[in-house]
């Protein structure tokens, strides 16, 4: 039975829980799309309260606006380093829980944009993608990614990367006007 | 009593740095750079730099306890750069030092960066520097400041009130075609050239700014008056130019440096950012310096630019000063004043 340190900054919410195979012991979130760095410590100090020993660290590695993603997944490296526990990657979309055989969902890009994937039979079947709301058809939109089922999927995957799905705006010297 | 061990990181801008101190002495400086990255775009790329943090903090966290001959759980308490710099870039440094300090279960200093350019000295003399005047001058701050204890009160003297030196070095270099970053470049090409070659403006040196603000600095006249000059003289020689135009701010620099020192009468400068890795910055502070009969230092080329030790060296000065570690949550201030030494 492994307890879990749970954690996703990849939408406007800083969400931590701790989850002892299915079962949450813990479970908060807080709202503010540039509090991550904040809001993180916080919550994390209120679970280890409840659970001061996680055995492994869960983390959602995106899609999602760059700067938050970066809070979760580096504040959940570290602190497994520290502890001398694993971290297991989970693409944040997948955690996402929706009682359908068939749905895609999405969340803020920004720029008017939404990252997005598609979902049959529990499986991805399409993105995760970056596009323009009208490019997308029916999807499922302020909606966030359930700890229960990130630590869920610890078990069959491993995203070791962040998925920005975008490259960084910016244009070399040699190529400006 | 143990000297504390103190682990610092730094990512205000496009240096990953890990620094490790026991108490004074420094056990390891790690530095993972994504300018190569930024030299194509003739500037820091924000999101660049951001990625390159988030790549390089574990693999630099694990090289710096090795180097340090330690094991994690050594360590006493953690600090970070809190502000000023990118404010993506800083929380990728504070996450990071939270999950650090939290998985030990240490205590984590949020600190200045500034200050922290400045307590770098520290490392390298017994008797602490302070009260002193400090010259702070890098790519993106340039500041005079008045430190009259490192950990808790520095006070602002005077700023740019446009480019940041290292800006001006920055934006000459690409004009000349000299690459980025652009204060090696210029030192370099600057050896061959003549200092008084060409007369460039001194910024905020008239009777009228000595009276008004005798500490400020402005390098935007200089730049313009550079970009004229190559414009209108085809055939100039870069050695002369790059010499003329660093020896202008060299000039300028420590002009109210050492009229600071005089109007406080604080006999002792401190130049530290990484301007102060300059070698012409160098040679003339230490001949002006000495020649005022001011105590003059200046860090090692290699602690001058952004750093991990710095901040380990801030943090290890609060530890040894018995000040508390401030708020344990707290988000990156990408415009944190100089006074505020620590959150």
């Amino acid at each position: 039975m492994t307890i879990s340190l749970a954690i996703d900054t990849s939408t406007s919410r800083t969400i931590v829980a701790i989850i002892d195979e299915g079962k949450v012991l813990f479970e908060s979130f807080h709202e503010g799309a540039t509090e991550h760095g904040f809001a993180i410590t916080e919550l994390v100090t209120k679970a280890l309260a409840v659970c001061p020993q996680p055995e492994q660290v869960v983390v959602g590695m995106g899609p999602g606006p760059f700067t938050g993603l970066r809070v979760g997944i580096t504040f959940a490296r570290s602190f497994a380093m520290a502890r001398d526990i694993p971290v297991i990657g989970i693409c944040s979309l997948d955690a996402i829980a929706v009682e359908k055989s068939e749905y895609t969902v999405a969340v803020d890009a920004r720029r008017k944009e939404i990252y997005w994937a598609s979902y049959k039979d529990g499986v991805r079947v399409a993105g995760p993608s970056v596009n323009k709301p009208a490019e997308v058809v029916a999807f499922i939109f302020d909606v966030y990614p359930d700890m229960q089922k990130l630590v869920a999927l610890s078990h069959s995957q491993n995203e070791t990367e962040p998925m920005y799905l975008r490259r960084p705006d910016a244009v070399p010297t040699a190529e400006r006007a | 009593m143990n000297q504390p061990i103190v682990l610092g990181i730094e990512t205000s801008c496009d240096e990953t740095a890990i620094g490790i101190v026991r108490g004074r002495t420094l056990l390891a400086n790690v530095i993972a750079s994504s300018v190569e990255e930024h030299a194509r775009f003739g500037g820091v790329v924000p999101e660049i730099a951001s990625r390159a943090h988030l790549e390089a903090m574990l693999p630099s966290i694990e090289k710096a306890v090795r180097n340090a001959q330690i094991s994690l759980s050594d360590i006493d308490a953690v600090a970070v750069t809190a502000g000023p710099g990118l404010v993506g870039a800083l929380l990728v440094g504070v996450a990071s030092a939270s999950g650090l300090a939290i998985g030990l279960g240490k205590p984590l200093y949020g600190v200045n960066h500034l200050a922290a350019h400045i307590s770098v000295d520290y490392l390298t003399h017994d008797q602490p520097t302070d009260p002193t005047i400090a010259l702070l001058v890098s790519g993106g701050h340039s500041s005079l400041l008045q430190v009259d204890d490192i950990t808790s009160k520095i006070t602002k003297l005077g700023a740019t009130m446009d480019d940041a030196a290292g800006e001006a070095f920055d934006k000459i270099s690409r004009v000349m075609g000299l690459g980025f970053p652009g204060g090696p470049a210029i030192d370099r090409t600057a050896q061959s050239g003549s200092a008084s070659a060409i007369d460039f403006p001194r910024g905020l040196t008239t009777s009228n700014d000595w009276a008004t603000r005798p500490y400020d600095f402005s390098f935007s006249g200089l730049k313009t008056a550079v970009a004229r000059y190559l414009e209108s003289t085809p055939d100039y020689k870069k050695g002369d130019v790059a010499a003329s135009f660093q020896e202008s701010i060299v000039d300028v620099l420590l002009l109210k440096s050492l009229a600071a020192c005089k109007a406080t009468g604080i006999d002792s400068l401190v130049i530290a950012g990484g301007v102060a890795a300059n070698s012409r910055l160098r040679a003339v502070a230490e001949e002006r310096c000495a020649k005022a009969g001011i105590r003059l230092r200046i860090p090692s080329p290699a602690l001058c630019t952004d750093n991990g030790a710095m901040v380990a060296a801030l943090g290890s000065l609060m530890v040894a000063a018995g000040r508390g570690p401030g708020p344990q949550a707290f988000d990156a201030e990408s415009a944190l004043q100089v006074e505020r030494v620590a959150l």
